[in-house]
């Protein structure tokens, strides 16, 4: 397997927002490098900071203290150069263009010539050839999720940003998009960060898996998953698995109690 | 279940049109609001009469280009200083207030400036593009506005420009209200037209509804109101097909 | 203390925009060499209501009046009738194509028609207030009557509230912010609609002197008259903007 992308360095990164007069630490002094071609997802309770920890690296926030860099690179240049691909809960697509016009778009926004050959190819990995005419409102949510993931995919990003992509859908159809996004990047390993609140599905798809704690977000504990890739879904029936999956479960339940109201 | 409270909607709408013209007819008919009002059916066999054309559609053009004039340099400078104040946040404040408080201004008390700085025949045409600029400034800035917060970080992400920003998400996402604007648009340019009329243009709607209101011609007063009205229902309605298509793809 | 300071530099910003706008009509005037007979600059209007602040002032309250009482009862008529329209199928039926009709029509070119059929007359002058603050107030809240949170409406009819309590306790709230919409659309139209019956056909009020000075041709005194009926109209569509901040604060 190809290892491609950047390495991601959080060095001491925090973030806090105020609301009012009050400040509210969302992430707390997070140390952590994720390796070129590593596939990274983050898990903890609700309001833990976890997407706050994408956003930085998208750029979408700035860090109140640490640092982020995108191999030797901070995060707004990589966006500038369109070096990065993020998908949210939310697919975003854009209403009022077809699937292919909207795979088409992160071309555009570079300026650079649309390479009709690899969108087709990209289309037909995540099964939505023969709606690439469609608008968005006429697909399922499972079919919107996975035009998202091949905009984001489209100009071959250093690094790949999911933040929750597969939340909103149901679950036969999230464990189906699992194996596929398991497939898909098993092709070509970018460099990933997952957000989710799964633990089958941050198994599954991971080299490693970070739990966070409840607000701020703190790293308690780091995971790395054993399984060799690229993986079947037979995995996710491998005792090792279930094993696994209990204790990120379990450590996740000693943090339940400490979300705020 | 749809379709029959859809049905059942058109039946009473068309009650209700019926109920408002034939009241208009009994009432002109019986002469209960007395000889003002003249019946419905003889305002429209005034207005249709040959020989009253060429006194209606002398009018009408007028008024019809003050309301394009309007339509054109309002609609322009209200969607163009919209973009203005998305693309640059710090004169935001200033070209809200500002456009707000002319709005606020009555255009019957702006009327006498326009005809001094523009003259009797151009005042009807800018207080129509005055009516228009704001109704367009006011759609046009919420429509930029409303792109949501997801679809600004993947352009972010992806590095777009602010430039893209704006005509790749935000105008095509503006589309629909700035349609819908310009369906609201038309009352206004034409109450603008009019009363720029009223103060002393040498032709056009107004200006016939002011001499038939003084000279106590009853139906060519009402005929040239049935008319304004017209060319005002014309043009929402005309806006409001063209709304239908537009939100139908890009919503 | 700083904030203080941070909101009177945002007020400053945001009249800028109209500051700007009176120096360049001032400049304009200076540059053109214009007479103060033929274009008056915005000192000397200010002069000349200083120098016959009796006329503006009374004339001005005359307007004031007019346009708050109209605004008032039309505003409680056209809820009235919404709340009235929104309990009964049929009346809903019949009055929502009305509602949506008159608003593509221009109402203020009404004004003549309405004059004739009731007279010259204060009277007269107050119904056309009425009936123009009455549209969009009937039309937004029945809008906002009707625009309940998803699954809302379940709710009481699970818990078996009766159709009282469901507009008291649901509707009426729900509609709040729809209901400020029209009343800000109303309120300027209020002023437009007084002034404009006074041009038409008062025997005072601010109308009435812009009419008397346009048929002597006396700018300074009409745009006196303009300007007294700006600050009025200015101030009806602050003080709307401020009810409708305080009113929505919560949500």
């Amino acid at each position: 397997m190809q290892r491609a992308g950047t390495s991601i360095r959080l060095n001491h990164v925090s973030k806090s927002f105020s609301i009012g007069r009050k400040t509210v630490a969302a992430v707390d002094a997070v140390d952590l490098t994720i390796e070129a071609g590593e596939f990274v997802s983050f898990i903890g309770p609700s309001g833990c900071g976890k997407s706050t920890i994408l956003r930085m690296v998208a750029a979408l926030e700035a860090p109140t203290a640490g640092q982020v860099t995108i191999g030797d690179l901070p995060p707004s240049e990589m966006a500038q150069h369109h070096r990065l691909g993020v998908a949210f809960q939310d697919h975003a697509l854009l209403p009022w263009l077809t699937v292919r016009k909207n795979v088409e778009l992160p071309f555009r926004i570079a300026s650079r010539p649309v390479n009709d050959q690899q969108i087709d190819q990209l289309l037909n990995l995540v099964g939505l050839s023969e709606f690439d005419r469609a608008r968005p409102k006429q697909l399922s949510g499972g079919m919107r999720q996975r035009a998202s993931i091949a905009r984001a995919l489209i100009l071959q990003p250093d690094v790949l940003l999911l933040d929750e992509p597969f939340g909103a859908l149901d679950q036969v159809t999230r464990r189906h998009l699992n194996i596929e996004l398991q497939n898909i990047w098993a092709r070509n390993a970018i460099t990933t960060i997952l957000i989710t609140h799964s633990v089958d599905e941050a198994l599954f798809l991971s080299d490693r898996v970070v739990v966070l704690s409840g607000r701020p977000g703190r790293v308690v504990k780091v995971l790395p998953v054993p399984f060799g890739r690229p993986r079947s879904p037979s995995v996710m029936r491998d005792p090792l698995f279930h094993q696994l999956a209990d204790d990120l479960t379990e450590s996740l339940e000693g943090y339940v109690g400490s979300e705020e109201p | 279940m749809a379709s029959a409270s859809r049905s059942a909607s058109v039946a009473y709408g068309f009650l209700g049109v019926a109920l408002f013209i034939g009241g208009w007819q009994l009432i002109g008919a019986y002469q209960l609001a007395g000889l003002t009002w003249p019946p419905f059916t003889t305002v429209i066999s005034y207005l249709i009469e040959p020989s009253r054309w060429g006194l209606f559609s002398r009018a009408l053009e007028a008024t019809l280009w003050a309301m394009g004039f309007g339509y054109a340099v309002g609609g322009a400078c209200g969607f163009t200083i919209a973009v203005a104040a998305s693309m640059f946040d710090r004169l935001r404040p200033m070209l809200d207030t500002t456009s707000a408080v002319v709005h606020a201004i009555p255009a019957i008390a702006i009327a006498p400036l326009f005809i001094i700085l523009l003259g009797t025949s151009t005042a009807p045409s800018a207080l129509s593009a005055l009516n228009v600029f704001f109704i367009m400034y006011v759609s046009t800035s919420a429509g930029l506005a409303a792109a949501t917060p997801a679809h600004r970080d993947v352009f972010r992400v992806l590095g777009a420009s602010k430039t893209q920003q704006l005509y790749r998400l935000q105008l095509p996402n503006a589309l629909p209200s700035i349609i819908t604007g310009l369906r609201l648009a038309a009352p206004a340019s034409v109450i603008g037209a009019i009363i720029g009329e009223w103060f002393g243009a040498p032709r056009g709607l107004g200006l016939l509804i002011v001499s038939a209101m003084q000279n106590f011609q009853i139906p060519l007063l009402w005929s040239t109101i049935v008319l304004a009205t017209a060319i005002s229902a014309i043009a929402y309605g005309l806006f409001g097909l063209i709304e239908r298509l537009i939100h139908a793809r890009f919503q | 203390m700083l904030t203080g300071l941070r909101t009177a530099k945002l007020l400053l910003v945001q009249i800028s925009g109209i500051v700007g706008l009176i120096v360049l009509w001032q400049f304009w005037v200076a540059a053109r060499g214009l007479n103060t007979i033929v274009l008056p600059g915005p000192m000397s209007v200010v002069l000349q209501l200083l120098n016959e602040p009796a006329v503006y002032f009374w004339n001005g309250l005359h307007t004031l009046a007019l346009a708050l009482a109209g605004l008032a009862l039309g505003t409680l008529l056209g809820t009235t009738v919404a709340v009235v329209a929104w309990s009964s199928r049929l009346f809903e039926g019949i009055l929502t194509p009305l509602g949506l009709i008159f608003s593509s029509v221009p109402i203020v070119a009404l004004i003549p028609v309405i004059a004739r059929i009731l007279g010259y007359d204060v009277r007269t002058e107050l119904a056309i207030v009425i009936l123009i603050s009455f549209f969009p107030l009937f039309v937004f809240t029945l809008k906002g009557l009707k625009a309940l949170p998803p699954g809302a409406s379940d709710l009481f009819q699970t818990l078996g509230a009766t159709k009282r309590q469901h507009l008291a306790w649901l509707a009426l709230p729900a509609s709040l912010p729809s209901w400020l919409t029209g009343f800000r659309i109303a309120a300027p139209h209020a002023v437009l609609a007084a002034i404009v019956a006074e041009f038409l056909m008062g025997t005072s009020g601010l109308g009435h002197v812009l009419e008397g000075a346009r048929s002597d041709l006396q700018m300074q005194r009409a745009l006196a008259a303009s300007l007294s009926a700006t600050v009025i109209s200015v101030t009806f569509f602050l003080l709307s903007a401020v009810l409708e901040q305080r009113l929505l604060r919560n949500r």
